[in-house]
């Protein structure tokens, strides 16, 4: 022991800074450390069963998002109470790890090349305080996660056997590296500069513990301690691509190949190439290698089971159980018909809501999955969601729209209406419409819908503004036939649409439904669309700030409830909301509301579809939420959301206390007369 | 085993018609076409034929202008072997007869087993030109089948009135027409549409085929009279309900 | 002119709408003649000549036989006009009549004016008039379009007539529709679920309108193909044919085979957003509206 003035810890103390030790010590550990990298390899060669896709493009912008997110743990966050205990943790981990980093930096360079000691004084008091607080500050948040799983035991929440090896060896980790540090302390500091134990004050009260113990016993247990723990991290390493704990690496690599595209936008696929012989996906060879990778990431936290809407009412859909089971197969059996192991009425059940991808700590990709397999049942074995969604798109096929109405009679509901239908107009190119409405087949043909359709019209001509419409040259835009799996026919429709729509040349399509929008806005652009598409909420915000809607503000109170296509596929919730603020709405918010929205259960191409399975219907759960806040009016902003409201509130029997209403209605009901 | 489908390219039934100038059939502009109904199940049936037994052929034919193409590729897709299109402008204008002849003459020489057709069309309804193609092959056929089966033979369920079926056996080579609800038609697969477009699709012009003039005469074709009789009520919901309910307390004696 | 009635029996039974021709053929003020093959045990009650074959040795369904017995009947009648009923009886053998005479065939007509035969088309949506360029011409005749308003009353003169039995299609038997125990024909009030009820999950709405009318539940045939009512709900040809007191028929188009099945009901109220469909040609009453929204405001406005 040296009795030095300044405050510095021997490397190696007591365990011999000598070849024998430090050769065994790195010997084994480059040993751990070849077998996590193998193991890795192991399961890398399994990602490689998937189709290749492109994840790396743009490196320095993924590595900083990776970054960003990995150090801040934002996405854990989402989930406030295991989130900021597990972020403290990692954190504490991040601080823990430095530590070691640093003592190697010395050790095996500084010191050993260049005789440079820096782990001593001001910043060894700082280094250790850090240690100290951040392994006791871990060993908390262990509890509390502890306690959390094992004795609360969350509804929903598997405990499995890695869970249970993971919490002891990390445990196991932390309290021996307390041990060391006490009993070291015990046989040097406590004796020799018991000033610098304050720096270290966990080990201080663990050493202080030890005082009457004799050196030798303290020297012997020491170097036990001190070679069970290097065992217990090196078993640590291995044990990393063996369990959940490989999500270090796993969630870290995906949160760098992150889909860079637009936000849920599906993968065009080639209709061309004639070389293709399968569509979507039934085995673990049609999943690309990302699919099969987010397996890895996954560490079954629940979080996307617990807020999917289906699996909230009883359908067997299970996100995660997607996730587990496409990586199931991979790893045991590649040639394993996925859908029946899933089950159609599954993957019929998801309203691509998209909250699961939203919440998910891993930044795993659940619906591109789902729709992948509706491909494969749609495209190769000719299988719908019912008869009914059949129907409605052997409808659409025909008459344009799922209703089968007569396409001829698409624009028939602008009778009466100052708008332009492009197609009757002589002057169309000459005297040009300032937008084109994309109406959409529920404003075209559905009467509750229609309203909102002529409220667009009389809103835009009150402003001043010029509407045109391509009326039966408009088919559906083709989102619930894409969603359902039917991409044939969806791409057959969107390239008719976009000729159309291109024929114009109109400066900018606006439309009333964040599915419309959606398509047109992402999914068309690859096909070809090149003109500027808004959603009808934004245009219309942007007149109301430039004073150009001649609208009379008038009191009231309502809840909004922001359709999942507009807030979460198009981050889309503010401008509706101002809007209502210059119409006077006091809005009382839903507990769940803008990115924690819950869907109204029509997504996905579920419009299409009747809801046969589990416990509730999602548009009557999304109504009692409604109900809970006491507004008497409930507003949206989607043709979709509009008619499962009104379905939802005559079965949650709740006329009399709450209607539902458009926006455009509220504002309709504020023009100044003129 | 060779099999005819016979079918039809009609007009969507939820279409808007308007009368042509001629005022002897509807404008085919603004229309959405379609394979008829009745013939669909027709396709259907020989597809499910093809995939219960091993070697059978099947053939699709349609009378029609250039637009029948589409049907005939549809009927490819859901399994159909080799289309025929029988290319003819004024087919709209042709009466059964007529259209059943250049069918006969085509199929004459080609020893169809089984010739699989819908009973009727959706839209002119008249139900004859299976049974007369049967005629003209001095073939057997049996009308509005509900049911196929094949095996040892064919039998089929006719469907009568009342709910009723009649079961009939019958040898090939037989006309059979298709009612409703005989099968479930498939939707087509994506392989299936790729597959069908290097099918073999032949065009045979039908004055290339011996025809017969037509035996009767269109002499207009109209919307019908209101019968005037119908009262229509419209307006508000609640307001239109009492209004039904005072009408049928005066009119009727149920309530 | 001179008509020949084809008449129809089933299951030893004359069929009532045989009486239709009758009423056809006096409406055209013609003389007639009637052709069928049945049973001497019942006879139609019409005065003029009646050609009798035996169902018995013919088999009620043997195309080529009966082909043969009317070519035989025309033959020695030379009527103008063969007259069918268009039943799966009539438009079975009719083309095959038609083909022999070289006749022309008109389907399902409904009326005769002036020389030319009206028949409907695209669902009954629009009709055509046709006038033959045959010497002789078959047609079928829509059942109900001619229904005499008399009662039947008469005693034909038989004359018996045999042909040829064998056949290329083998009757087997018959089948029963399953008995369901539902009979529509005694109910008095039938509310009827059509396709524009949407989907299954709307067909409360309407079984709760019956059930408050003290009613039964009637479909369309494409609800009953769909399976969202199960079929011995079906009204129609293929289903059951009804006359009840008080018909309301719920976002149905009013297909033909529909209205035949329907159109005697002693007072039609149609629920309909398309004032043009078919269903309108009978209904006394057509309530402009979709039916989700007024089928409940009735239901709870009835006490």
């Amino acid at each position: 022991m040296e009795n030095t003035n300044e405050i510095t810890r021997e490397v190696y103390w007591n365990v011999g800074n000598n070849a024998t030790t430090i050769g065994l010590m790195y010997f084994f550990t480059f040993l751990s450390m070849g077998l996590l990298v193998y193991l890795f390899y192991k399961r890398y060669k399994v990602y490689q069963l998937g189709r290749p896709l492109n994840r790396t493009d743009n490196l320095p912008q993924r590595v900083k998002y990776m970054l960003t997110n990995m150090m801040g743990q934002i996405r854990v966050k989402r989930n406030s109470r295991p989130g900021i205990a597990h972020s403290i943790f990692f954190w504490s981990f991040i601080v823990l790890f430095i530590g070691t980093f640093l003592v190697f930096i010395q050790a095996d360079i500084t010191d050993l090349l260049f005789d440079y000691v820096f782990l001593k004084g001001d910043f060894y008091k700082i280094y250790s305080l850090s240690l100290d607080i951040a392994g006791f500050v871990g060993i908390i948040m262990m509890t509390a996660l502890f306690v959390r799983r094992f004795v609360f035991r969350p509804k929903n929440l598997i405990t499995s056997r890695d869970d249970t090896i993971i919490h002891i060896l990390l445990y196991v980790i932390l309290i021996t590296g307390f041990l060391i540090e006490a009993v070291r302390m015990a046989a040097t500091e406590l004796i020799t500069n018991p000033e610098w134990m304050i720096f270290s004050p966990i080990g201080m009260v663990i050493a202080n513990m030890l005082s009457e113990v004799a050196s030798s016993t303290l020297l012997l247990t020491h170097k036990i301690l001190w070679w069970f723990h290097l065992f217990i991290v090196l078993a640590f390493f291995v044990v990393i691509p063996l369990t959940k704990l490989r999500h270090m690496f796993t969630i870290t690599a995906n949160y760098v190949f992150k889909d860079n595209g637009p936000t849920g936008k599906l993968v065009t696929l080639d209709m061309e190439d004639e070389n293709i012989e399968s569509f979507g996906a039934s085995t673990v060879k049609d999943f690309t290698w990302k699919d099969i990778f987010d397996a890895d990431a996954c560490i079954s936290c629940n979080r996307c089971e617990d807020i999917c809407p289906a699996n909230a009412t009883g359908k067997p859909l299970s996100p995660m159980s997607v996730i587990h089971k496409i990586g199931d197969a991979a790893f045991n059996d590649p040639d394993r018909n996925l859908v029946e192991d899933i089950g159609q009425d599954a993957i019929w059940s998801c309203t691509t809501c998209r909250a699961c991808e939203d919440i998910c700590p891993s930044g795993n990709e659940h619906v591109s999955k789902i729709v992948d397999i509706r491909r494969n049942l749609v495209l190769m074995e000719g299988e719908f969601a019912g008869e009914e969604v059949m129907k409605a798109m052997d409808n659409v096929e025909v008459n344009g729209n799922p209703m089968g109405l007569a396409l001829a009679s698409r624009g028939d509901w602008t009778e009466g209406l100052d708008v332009v239908i492009m197609g009757d107009s002589s002057d169309v190119l000459t005297n040009p419409v300032d937008v084109l409405y994309y109406v959409g087949c529920y404003a075209s043909f559905d009467a509750r819908n229609q309203k909102i359709a002529r409220n667009f019209v009389e809103i835009c001509n009150a402003s001043g503004i010029k509407v045109g419409i391509l009326g039966k040259e408009e088919k559906c835009c083709g989102e619930p036939i894409r969603k359902m799996g039917n991409e044939y026919l969806y791409q057959e429709l969107a390239k008719e649409n976009i000729e159309n729509l291109h024929k114009y040349n109109v400066l900018k399509i606006v439309t009333t439904c964040p599915h419309c929008f959606n398509t047109l806005n992402k999914d068309y652009r690859d096909l070809g669309l090149e003109t500027e598409v808004e959603h009808y909420t934004v245009f219309l915000d942007r007149l109301e700030k430039e004073k150009r809607i001649p609208m009379e503000e008038k009191e009231f109170d309502c809840t909004y409830h922001d359709s999942c296509y507009l807030v979460r596929h198009n981050d889309i919730d503010s401008e509706p909301r101002s809007l209502l603020d210059s119409a006077g709405a006091n809005i009382i918010e839903m507990a769940k509301s803008k990115k924690d929205t819950s869907c109204c259960g029509a997504g996905g191409g579920r419009i299409l579809a009747e809801e046969h399975l589990g416990n509730k219907k999602i548009n009557v759960d999304r109504v009692n939420m409604a109900q809970e806040t006491g507004a008497p009016t409930l507003i949206s902003n989607c043709p979709f959301c509009l008619t499962m409201f009104e379905d939802g509130i005559k079965m949650a029997d709740c006329e009399d206390s709450l209607v539902v209403k458009d926006l455009s209605e509220i504002i309709v009901e504020r023009l100044k007369k003129q | 085993m060779k099999v005819l489908v016979c079918i039809k390219q009609v007009p969507d039934m939820e279409s808007k018609f308007k009368v042509n100038a001629q005022n002897n059939w509807f404008d085919e502009n603004d229309l959405a076409y379609r394979i008829n109904e009745y013939d669909e199940y027709a396709i259907e049936q020989a597809v499910q034929l093809k995939e219960q037994l091993s070697d059978v052929d099947v053939t699709v034919l349609c009378v029609g202008p250039t637009r029948v193409k589409e049907a005939l590729k549809k009927a490819l897709a859901m399994g159909c072997d080799r289309a025929v299109h029988i290319e003819d402008e004024e087919s709209y204008i042709k009466d059964s007869s007529q259209v059943a002849s250049l069918i006969a003459d085509f199929a004459k020489d080609k020893s169809y087993d089984i010739i699989f057709t819908g009973m009727q069309s959706q839209d002119r309804g008249s139900a004859q030109v299976g049974v007369i193609v049967s005629e003209l092959l001095n073939i057997a056929c049996v009308s509005t089948i509900a049911d196929f089966e094949y095996s040892d033979g064919i039998t089929v369920k006719r469907e009568l009135e009342g709910g009723l079926k009649s079961i009939i056996k019958v040898d090939t080579p037989v006309v059979l027409t298709c009612q409703l609800g005989l099968n479930t038609p498939r939707y087509p697969t994506l392989p299936n549409i790729m597959k069908a477009k290097k099918k073999e699709l032949i065009t045979i012009d039908s004055l290339e085929l011996s025809s017969i003039d037509s035996l009767n005469e269109t002499l207009n074709f109209y919307y019908p009279q209101k019968s005037g009789g119908s009262l229509i009520l419209e307006g508000d919901v609640p307001e239109l309900a009492d209004k039904l309910i005072a009408i049928l307390k005066e009119k009727t004696s149920v309530l | 002119m001179k008509i020949l009635l084809v008449g129809e029996y089933r299951e030893n039974k004359l069929l009532d709408v045989t009486y239709d021709l009758i009423g056809f053929a006096d409406k055209l003020e013609a003389d007639k003649v009637m052709l069928a093959v049945g049973y001497e045990e019942d006879i139609p009650k019409f005065d003029g000549k009646l050609y009798l074959a035996d169902a018995k040795a013919l088999g009620e369904y043997n195309p080529s036989a009966h082909k043969q017995l009317v070519l035989d009947v025309v033959e020695k009648e030379n009527p103008d006009l063969i007259v069918f009923i268009h039943s799966s009886f009539g438009w079975d053998l009719a083309p095959r009549v038609a083909t022999s005479l070289k006749a022309t065939q008109f389907t399902e007509v409904i009326d005769y004016k002036d020389n030319s035969f009206i028949v409907p088309s695209c669902n009954s949506k629009l009709r055509r008039d046709l006038k033959s360029k045959t010497s002789k011409t078959v047609i079928t005749i829509q059942a109900g379009a001619f229904t005499p308003l008399s009662e039947p009353q008469g005693m034909p003169s038989i004359e018996n007539i045999s042909a040829d039995a064998s056949s290329n299609v083998n009757f087997v038997a018959y089948e029963e529709a399953e008995a369901k125990g539902l009979d529509l024909t005694k109910a008095e009030i039938i509310v009827t679920a059509g396709r524009g009820v949407g989907k299954k999950d709307n067909i409360p709405i309407i079984q709760a309108l019956a059930d408050k009318l003290g009613g039964e539940l009637g479909a369309s045939r494409p609800v009953a193909d769909n399976a969202w009512v199960d079929q011995s709900h079906q009204v129609g040809t293929t289903g059951q044919t009804v006359s009840p007191k008080l018909y309301i028929a719920c976002g149905v188009s009013g297909a033909i085979q529909h209205l035949a099945g329907m159109k005697k009901s002693e007072f039609i109220v149609a629920v309909n957003t398309d004032k043009d469909a078919p269903i309108n040609e009978v209904a006394d009453i057509l309530v402009v509206a979709d039916v989700l929204q007024f089928v409940p405001a009735l239901t709870s406005k009835l006490s």
